[in-house]
């Protein structure tokens, strides 16, 4: 991935910004100039959060060359807020997750641009603290 | 109205003596042998990345130069890993609008140029980059979400999740084109080396070089393409209601006039199985399998020769023929084409008539869909 990519996405990829659309309803991750659903351009930017559930999770050994590192990396499908997005698990072992346990979103570093050492930050979830996990506050 | 007149194939492989042109080059010398034609109006290449792969740009240009045909119209496609239809597509449409007589339709990629962590970068690439794509989702990532989904929501155990793989092995170890020429059994795939775990190594396509041509042409034959649609589907499979759902494959086979009736009665199918996962959510889309239950359908014997519905993926499939990313789709045209005409040199599926393709790119960004009759 180029800096320059990363720095135009810093302010969706560090407070999780997606897309809403006044014409259908719809909310969904990223953001967008238009509904991905409707075709609207009647969109605004939404913030992503609410209660955050793990609906399914992968272990991902097989990562590039960047991510090297990284590996096992966490990868998760989230539902956040009724909103479905593909994000990365961290702060837990594999063998704690559960699916249907209750998230957190929580700010880690992503990857390292091979070139210059600059290291790509994003919004990753992970296992809420101080609940019993059953998202019974 | 197009016919296919002629295919040609390399085996998928690791192919260190051969450059991408050189399989490109084989590959569509031999369709224009089988084909017996020396008339092209246009040549179309498919492929993902050759630029990646080799450096190459405009390659369909430099792939007809070599091919000898100087002056030729040429022009190249690329729709991640469902290029070898999106080429079909484009084929048909010069020759059925009248703009051509006759098409040369070349797939070809190239991946194990450079090491298996390189490839993988592009094959990242297949799936949004500005999505899911900023994340670590290596090549089986998402797939690995959608398979632990699907056993969790159906209650599909890991060992009946794995026959899949084992009837694809058995496929490809008759098919000379294929690159996994071996058997495997449900408890290998089952306990192989995690790639993203639920996935395992065996529940993946392997990474391979490959090229495959077919000649599409006015001139009636003996394979008539009955009609090739394709549709795009949402950027994420988290962005749709039920992920395990392609509604870019239904819609594209919805847009052929297909019923799920119509389906039942096609005899061979090859389809987009890149992991088990992905074969699994296609038989359930198009209705042939109800939800949860196509690796059942499978352990029970359906979708092979012997058993009930379409004969599926003869060539052994994404999963062990291979699957040269772009090339796949003209790969998968050819093998169709070949069990219609009788003389497929693999899996014999006698007296088959009506066979179509399945193709798609990622987890259903797009899908492409091709009906084949014997005439
Ligand atoms: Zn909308």
């Amino acid at each position: 991935m180029s800096i320059a990519r990363h720095w135009r996405r810093r302010h969706n990829l560090y407070r999780l910004i997606g897309t809403r659309c006044r014409s259908c309803g719809r909310t969904f991750y990223p953001q967008a100039q238009r509904c991905i659903y409707c075709g609207s351009s009647d969109v605004e930017q939404a913030r992503i959060d609410g209660e955050a559930r793990l609906l399914s999770y992968s272990i991902v050994y097989s990562v590039t060359d960047e991510a090297r590192y990284e590996a096992p990396v966490i990868l998760g499908l989230v539902e956040v807020g009724g909103v479905k997005l593909i994000t990365e698990i961290t702060d837990a072992s594999p063998g704690e997750l559960e699916v249907g346990m209750r998230l957190e979103p929580v700010l880690r570093k992503v990857s390292i641009h091979g070139e210059s050492g600059l290291i790509y930050y994003a919004v990753k979830f992970r296992p809420a603290m101080g609940g019993d996990g059953s998202g019974e506050d | 109205m197009a016919w296919i007149s002629g295919v040609g194939m390399v085996r998928i492989n690791r192919h260190y003596q051969k450059g991408l042109r050189d399989l490109a080059v084989e590959a569509a010398s031999q369709a224009l042998r089988d084909a017996g034609v020396d008339g092209i109006d246009y040549v179309v290449v498919a492929s993902s990345s050759s630029y990646r792969q080799v450096g190459q740009l405009d390659l369909a240009s430099y792939t007809s130069s070599y091919l000898g045909l100087r002056g030729a119209r040429s022009l190249a496609v690329e729709a991640g890993e469902a290029s070898g239809l999106a080429g079909l597509l484009t084929a048909y449409s010069l020759v059925a609008s009248g703009a051509a007589e006759t098409v040369l339709l070349v797939g070809v990629d190239k991946l194990t140029e450079y090491n298996s962590g390189e490839a993988y970068d592009m094959i990242e690439g297949l799936y949004d980059v500005e999505g899911e794509g900023f994340y670590n989702i290596g090549h089986a990532g998402v797939a690995g979400l959608l398979m632990r989904l699907y056993m969790h929501e159906y209650g599909v155990d890991r060992l009946t999740m794995s026959y899949w793989p084992a009837v694809m092995h058995a496929n490809a170890k008759q098919n000379p084109y294929a690159m996994l020429r071996f058997a495997v059994t449900p408890e290998k795939v089952a306990s192989a080396m995690p790639l993203a775990d639920p996935v395992t190594l065996l529940d993946s396509y392997p990474l391979g070089d490959g090229a495959a041509a077919v000649v599409v042409t006015r001139r009636p034959g003996q394979v008539r393409i009955v009609g090739v649609e394709t549709a795009t589907g949402l950027p994420s499979p988290a962005h749709r209601d039920d992920p395990l759902y392609l509604e870019s494959v239904a819609e594209a086979v919805s847009r052929l006039g297909l019923s799920r009736e119509d389906l039942e009665g096609i005899d061979v199918m090859e389809i987009h199985d890149s992991f088990t996962i992905t074969a699994y959510m296609i038989l359930e889309t198009l209705g042939l399998s109800d939800k949860g239950r196509a690796a059942k359908d499978l352990a029970e014997g359906k979708y092979t020769v012997e058993g009930d519905g379409p004969v599926m993926n003869p060539s052994g499939g994404l999963k062990a023929r291979g699957h040269p990313i772009g090339a796949t789709g003209v790969y998968q045209l050819a093998e169709v084409t070949m069990y219609l005409r009788g003389d497929f040199p693999g899996v014999k599926t006698n007296g088959a008539r009506r066979g179509m393709v399945i193709s798609m790119n990622a987890m259903g960004s797009s899908a492409y869909t091709a009906l084949l009759q014997a005439e």
